[in-house]
């Protein structure tokens, strides 16, 4: 052995150590593992579509999932499903969030002695339920929404053959009103089906059918087309919105009827009589009436309403000169004590109108998919809670205590059953009072069907298996019930839920069913149909309102959060809301006279207070409401969830903003549905202010022609535009193409071209493609799916509420919101006014702002490292290993679409499992660098390959981008700027219309915008 | 071998200094004497602070530019405010050096050798705000055009390449000027120092003996230098500028943007020096060499500077206007009146109307007055950077995404940190150098001696030509 001596023993451990410290250093090296066994269907790299349908609201649109090695990464519209046609809204493709939850319950939860919630196993936990089943007996009931047609008729079932005391339908939007108005006119126990696409005018009485009604995605869909300015160059369909609050669906409208609250019916029968006069109506219908419509002159409706006797007259003059009108009933915002009389008034127009039958369909009682929500029958349910009948409730695809208002004393009746049983997957307000939790598998890992109406059958089918350790729910009450057994094992049928939703598709091809997505018929309907006699007796009065308030209080579904399902999804918060902007917070908007009134101003924080509690949040004037209202969204206010609330993940914690819920009473109207029209309310400051999470504060563009609009008489003169369908996702047959007519628009000849560039140069010259845009300003309602599914495809981070109240939102598409041309004032030391809007304005514009992937970029030149650069085919490419993050490029932007990664995002913005859900396609960006809108360029390489492997061109519509791709009114089309043939091409060519965002910048944007038509008031 | 002689032959053979030469040298050196607790004190809460900042910045690195008030849409904020401001104080250093010198001003020798010290160190802090604002300081050599493995080069179309030339040229020429000027003062101190000092002098006086040989060969260098650096003085800024004005941002693009950030730099580089030179004149009793003539003739040009600023501001406005462009006159006014008014009215005030006392020779006579003149045109042109690149940045062409920024205490103390970076090496500069310059000085005071009477400081000063430059 070599000598070995205390200097050289010093010298090899300073040795190890250095080594020691230099190599820990680095990241841990990661390698990529091939399959052992490669699954059939699985290509690394492709990805496989399934079909499946979207559970977020009770629309019932269908799904391609999206997977790639086995996991879903993103959900688009199956083309297929005739409720959404391949576009998909922004809480539909939010969806996938649940999966991929960090707060999700990864088995089942029981309460402990400590009361708190601790891991259980399935086996006991199934055991402990089937013993409280057993002795609770006629005590077990089952609360929830709808766990889709199959679910419930198994679960009905079940519930009969344990001898369970019932079930109740909890649904807090489910549109009761319209059923009930339905009965009540037609005699017809099934909800109406509305189609707005061949009408030439719609009436939405207070109906946000574009944001939050019956089926958003579609209808928004139908308007646009039978609006559609491309073909119809008179405007098509005009549209007028009835409403206290200027909402995005009021936004949207040709003319806006600022009517008071719940007084839509007086305004409907007002109308209902000019259309009469005017000789519409059968004969037998006039007769059905009897002198119901006798009370209902244009003077009175006007003083009711508050509306302008002249605009009232004008409307009904309109309506019965119109071919084919159709007026909407009142949303879940305004169903008041008295929506079954107010929706039946808006039936009994459209019937005097000839629409029912055409437009709005009726689908025959039996028919009807859904079991009827009932607000009457959970009142009921609480009352047995209270007084202790109940034993066991069984709560499913419902947040009862959050939604129920705290004056049905749903908490305290809640406190009373000794064995509450949860099925949510995520934590909520509901399950941090349960006793046991099995969490049921989220939409993506689960089997089920969807039956949003009548005729279509849409299959939810799993795209993976499931991550933790879940289980159906229908297995679980199965699995109960068996273990019973007796009798009760007997009554409930064999198999597991997936075989039972398998044999309810028995009289069709299975696997073609499930390929497609489902049944896809047309509604069954009744037949022509006619007034009842008893709407002679209908009672037509203004909303009984509760409280001795000022204020008339609108609590309306938020866009994006809804009933506040989508609170806990974080992008939901993030993307703000269409009208206000504002993102993760809860505020109430007045009218400015209001705020003047009370002495606040933007951010003051004020109280609204009715009889049945006081909630605070920060003020918002609007010019867009009427002064005898305030309106305040239902969605925020939760106190449990990462994302819903401030300090809660499973259990409660500080909340996020207010649920105006608190203070709504447990209204019921007369058809049992819930009211949530049903109150006024006090307003007053509170001294303090906080600061709202504004992502635009200037509504003014300056005419800087960034959101044009052009009245509907420009058009006449100029030809159709014409254009093949759409094509479709991932439809290779989708880009047939249209005629080319006139000189055709290249981007080398653009006509508004002003300076003598060499536009050829926008991308290389022998390229075959220069990739581009065109977005309709007058299709583009603003409703931010797009900016959800940008979100999702391209790994964009969430930033949170304190960041994005320093401005530092990531999108990479914004829906900016202009209205009209305006003019601002300064006002130092003060941010300039939120909102120009007037009262009955609609000259409001919704801009979808993506990079322009500018010709002659503006950003290019300016970095020093050519970190961004222009590639052969004219995009911006960015490349963000270059980037050293000096940020020139976002300064000379002129679009302000370059977004900077100020911390890293990468490392500390997807807690597990959500970097489960991040598409492998896109890198996911580390600190310091820049990002910005690539036009999906992963999903051009994946066309491109494909195309390559199949030796042909890429066809027009094949591929495109995920905001083109989601939008559910095909405002934004993507193609091939140098296919004289492609839809991009073809449609931006509208010389009218057509125009570059900052035209006078000369930046050559391969985005054409197409403004907006102005088409004014209605007239007859 | 036996042992060197303990004193070098050339030190033997030198004659012996005349007295007014020693008198000099006994004044201008004792500034380089024991420092006191006073300097003690500065100096360790110079340091204190660089290393809190220090400490910020390395945070920062660590969580991300987050922690600054940076705000969509405005992305460059008080960290290129500062180093925007450093530059521009770096300027008065060679415009003294060169410019002056070329032109045979005099009375320059008395304040070239700190407003050259304070060039160099004014661009080292601003070069380090470069770093301090990229996202990846970890790949900021990346802007470097070498050839490397990555295959990658830098985007010369780009006004921040150039700049990072513009710096870096600046940086070096400074740096090469101070010292080739400072060689024959070194070999003064050199000459009577001990320890350490006489080994850092030797080594940095380059041999320096005096002859006529070497005086001949530094008078070229000096010379050529400064024909290098007055270029240097008006491109430096003018390419700093060119950051702006080559921008589509509107309030940045501008053609008026590169002698107004010229003449900026000067105004406010030498407002530094006055901020710098009142204190030290008084704290180190170089009455005598530093005069208030000397004090006078900057006020001249500060004056001189400020009515260009304010001319330029005036430009600014007018052109707005005139342009018809709505972005741009929407920018401007949104400056006067918008949430930053405070801030551009700090700036008009400052830099354009307060200067205007200067008219007045009791004020530029007056060292408190002008003392505090400088410093408020110090704050008015740091206040300039932030109105030019903050309401620019703020409010752009589109109205949805325009935002306010506030600067977060993470920039506040890396601002103040740069002062105390600036303040360290500068007060280890005057312990460690002459702070004037010695043998400049020194050939003034001989043609006092020869040309004028005593009592006659002032003329002496005015009148002091006739030096030959090749003797």
């Amino acid at each position: 052995m070599p000598q070995f001596d205390r200097r050289e023993f010093l010298k090899l451990v300073g040795v190890g150590a250095g080594a020691g410290v230099a190599t820990a250093c680095s990241d841990p090296v990661e390698y990529l593992i091939p399959y052992v066994v490669q699954p059939e269907v699985v290509t690394p790299g492709i990805p496989n579509f399934y079909a499946s349908t979207c559970r977020e609201c009770s629309a019932g649109c269908g799904l391609h999932v999206k997977t790639r090695e086995g996991r879903p990464i993103k959900l688009e519209g199956n083309p297929e499903s005739p409720i959404n046609r391949g576009a998909l809204c922004g809480r539909g493709q939010a969806g996938i969030g649940r999966t991929y939850h960090p707060d999700r319950f990864q088995g089942p939860m029981r309460r402990n002695e400590k009361g708190d919630l601790e891991p259980a196993e399935w086996s006991a936990a199934l055991a402990d339920l089937t013993a409280k089943v057993k002795s609770g007996g006629a005590g077990v009931f089952v609360l929830g929404g709808d766990p889709g047609a199959t679910a419930s008729v198994q679960i009905d079932a079940w519930v009969k053959a344990v001898g369970a005391g019932g079930r109740v339908v909890y649904d807090p939007f489910a549109p009761e009103a319209l059923r009930a108005a339905s009965r009540l006119v037609f005699d017809v126990d099934a909800t109406p089906i509305f189609d707005l696409s061949s009408a030439d005018l719609v009436v939405s009485f207070a109906n946000d059918l574009l944001e939050t009604g019956i089926s958003p995605t579609e209808h928004s869909r139908q308007l646009a087309e039978a609006r559609d300015v491309r073909t119809r160059r008179d405007g098509g369909a005009r549209f007028v919105y009835v409403g206290p609050r200027g909402s995005m669906t009021a936004e949207n409208a040709d003319e806006w009827l600022a009517a008071k609250p719940g007084t839509e019916g007086i305004l409907a029968l007002a109308l209902a009589r000019i259309v009469v006069e005017r000789g519409r109506g059968s004969a037998s219908d006039r007769s059905a009436l009897g002198s119901l419509l006798d009370g209902f002159d244009v003077d009175a409706a006007a003083s009711a309403t508050g509306l302008e006797a002249d605009s009232i007259r004008r409307l009904g003059e309109a309506l019965a000169a119109a071919k084919s009108p159709v007026a909407l009933a009142p949303g879940v915002a305004f169903t008041s004590r008295r929506a079954a009389a107010t929706a039946a008034s808006v039936l009994i127009l459209n019937q005097l109108c000839g629409a029912v039958g055409s437009a709005v369909k009726l689908p025959p009682a039996a028919s009807e998919p859904k079991p009827a929500a009932s607000h009457r029958e959970v009142l009921a349910l609480i009352d047995s809670m209270k007084s202790g009948k109940v034993q066991v409730l069984l709560v499913h695809d419902a947040d009862p205590l959050y939604s129920l208002s705290p004056s049905t004393g749903f908490a305290e009746a809640l406190a009373k059953v000794p064995f509450v049983v949860s099925f949510a997957s995520l934590p909520d307000e509901t399950t941090a009072r349960a006793h046991l939790v099995l969490p049921d598998h989220t939409p993506m890992e689960s089997w089920g069907d969807v039956s949003p109406r009548p005729g279509i059958r849409s299959i939810v089918q799993p795209t993976f298996r499931p991550l933790y350790q879940t289980r159906a729910m229908v297995d679980v009450l199965l699995d109960v019930g068996r273990a019973m057994g007796g009798t009760v094992a007997a009554a409930l049928p064999e198999g597991t839920f997936q075989a039972l939703v398998q044999a309810a598709f028995a009289d069709t091809d299975w696997r073609k069913t499930l390929a497609m997505g489902g049944v896809f018929g047309e509604p069954p309907s009744v037949g022509p149909v006619s007034l009842s006699p008893d709407v002679a007796k209908l009672e037509i009065e203004p909303p009984l309102l509760e409280g001795e308030g000022e204020w008339t209080l609108v609590a309306y579904p938020s866009p994006l959060l809804h009933d506040g399902r989508g609170a806990n999804l974080p992008w939901l918060q993030e993307v703000p809301d269409p009208v206000t902007k504002i993102a993760w917070q809860s505020w109430v908007e007045v009218s400015k006279a209001t705020a003047e009134k009370i002495g606040a101003e933007v951010g003051d924080v004020i109280a609204v207070e009715t009889p049945f509690g006081r909630i605070e949040a920060p003020c918002l004037p609007r010019g867009a409401l009427r002064d005898d209202v305030v309106a305040v969204a239902i969605g925020q206010g939760h106190t449990v969830g990462r994302f819903a609330s401030r300090g809660g993940k499973q259990t409660p914690g500080e909340p996020r903003g207010v649920n105006v819920i608190a203070v709504l009473p447990s209204a019921t109207d007369e058809a049992n549905g819930r009211a949530w029209l049903s109150t006024k309310a006090k307003l007053s400051t509170t001294g303090r202010s906080e600061r709202i999470a504004f992502l635009q504060t200037h509504d003014n563009q300056r005419q800087r022609q960034l959101a044009e609009a052009v009245p509907v008489s420009a058009l006449a003169a100029a030809p159709a535009v014409s254009a093949a369908p759409s094509g479709g996702h991932g439809d290779p047959h989708g880009g047939a193409h249209g005629d080319s007519h006139g000189a055709g628009h290249s981007d080398a000849g653009h006509h508004e071209m002003l300076l003598p560039f060499d536009a050829a140069k926008d991308a290389l010259p022998s390229s075959f493609h220069r990739w581009g845009m065109a977005i309709d300003l007058d299709r583009c309602t603003g409703c931010s799916a797009c900016v959800v599914a940008c979100y999702i495809e391209n790994n964009i981070p969430i930033v949170g509420e304190d960041q994005v109240l320093r401005g530092r939102v990531m999108s990479w598409i914004r829906i900016e919101r202009f209205v009209g041309p305006g003019v601002v004032d300064f006002v130092p030391g003060r941010p300039a006014h939120v909102d120009n809007g007037k009262l009955g304005d609609t000259d409001i514009r919704h801009l979808p702002m993506v990079c322009q992937q500018c010709g002659s970029a503006p950003c290019e030149p300016v970095c020093p490292v050519i970190a961004t650069y222009h590639n052969d085919e004219g995009l911006n490419g960015m490349i963000y290993n270059r980037c050293i993050g000096t940020r020139y490029c976002a300064n000379n932007c002129p679009y302000k679409v370059r977004r900077f990664n100020f911390y890293d995002y990468d490392h500390e913005n997807w807690p597990e499992p959500m970097h489960l859900g991040l598409n492998p396609d896109v890198t996911v960006r580390g600190q310091g660098v820049m990002e910005k809108c690539t036009f999906c360029v992963q999903r051009i390489a994946l066309g491109q390959q494909t195309a390559k492997d199949q030796k042909r061109a890429i066809a027009d519509g094949e591929v495109t981008t995920a905001c083109a791709q989601s939008c559910p009114t095909d405002a934004i089309v993507f193609g091939n700027l140098r296919d004289e043939t492609s839809r991009a091409v073809q449609l931006g060519n509208d010389p009218p219309r057509e125009y570059h965002a900052l035209h006078m910048l000369n930046t050559r944007p391969s985005v054409t915008y197409l403004a907006k038509v102005t088409r004014g008031p209605v007239e007859a | 071998m036996t042992p060197p002689p303990a004193v070098s032959v050339a030190e033997l053979m030198r004659p012996a200094p005349s007295p007014a030469d020693s008198q000099a040298n006994r004044d201008l050196l004792s500034v380089m004497g024991t420092p006191g607790l006073g300097y003690w004190a500065l100096l360790i809460l110079c340091v204190v602070i660089v290393h809190v900042a220090g400490a910020v910045w390395v945070y920062q690195v660590y969580e991300g530019l987050g922690i600054a008030g940076y705000s969509h849409p405005v992305f460059w904020a008080a960290y290129i405010v500062t180093f925007v401001f450093w530059v521009g104080i770096a300027h008065a250093g060679t415009l003294i050096s060169a410019i002056l010198y070329l032109f045979r001003s005099k009375w320059r020798n008395a304040i070239n050798r700190s407003a050259e010290a304070m060039t160099v160190f004014a661009v080292l802090t601003a070069a380090q705000f470069l770093g301090i604002h990229v996202g990846r300081i970890w790949k900021s050599y990346f802007i470097l055009p070498y050839p490397n493995q990555r295959g990658l080069w830098v985007n010369f179309k780009s006004p921040l390449v150039w700049d990072t030339f513009a710096i870096s040229t600046y940086a070096t020429t400074s740096i090469l000027f101070l010292f080739i000027g400072m060689v024959p003062d070194l070999a003064i101190a050199r000459d009577r120092s001990k320890g350490w000092r006489k080994l850092l002098y030797t080594a940095l006086a380059l041999g320096w003996q005096g002859s006529s040989k070497q005086w001949k060969a530094h008078n070229r260098a000096v010379l050529h230098l400064s024909g290098l650096a007055t270029p240097l003085v008006l491109s430096v800024h003018s390419v700093v500028s060119w950051d702006f004005a080559m921008s589509i941002v509107p309030g940045w693009h501008a053609t008026i943007f590169a002698p107004y950030f010229v003449a900026g730099a000067i105004f406010s580089g030498f407002a530094m020096v006055l901020t710098v030179m009142i204190p030290v004149r008084r704290i180190f009793g170089l009455e005598q060499y530093i005069t208030e003539y000397h004090f006078e003739n900057m006020a001249r040009f500060i004056l001189l500077t400020s009515l260009i600023v304010g001319y330029a501001y005036a430009t600014e406005y007018f052109i707005a206007w005139y342009s018809g462009v709505e972005p741009e006159k929407t920018s401007f006014w949104y400056r006067a009146f918008g949430p930053y008014w405070i801030s551009t009215w700090i700036m008009i005030i400052c830099n354009a109307v307060v200067p205007q006392l200067l008219w007045f020779k009791k004020i530029r006579l007056h060292l408190p007055s002008l003392f505090v003149i400088s410093v408020l045109v110090n704050v008015g042109m740091w206040f300039e950077r932030y109105v030019i690149i903050i309401t620019g940045l703020s409010r752009e062409y589109d109205p949805a995404v325009w935002g306010i920024y506030t600067p977060a205490w993470p920039e506040l103390v890396i601002l103040a940190g740069s002062f105390a970076f600036f303040g360290m090496f500068f007060l280890i500069f005057i312990k460690l150098f002459p702070v004037v310059a010695i043998a400049e000085v020194k050939e003034l005071v001989i043609h006092e001696k020869e040309h004028a009477g005593p009592g006659h400081e002032g003329e002496f000063w005015e009148h002091s030509h006739g030096y030959e430059e090749t003797n």
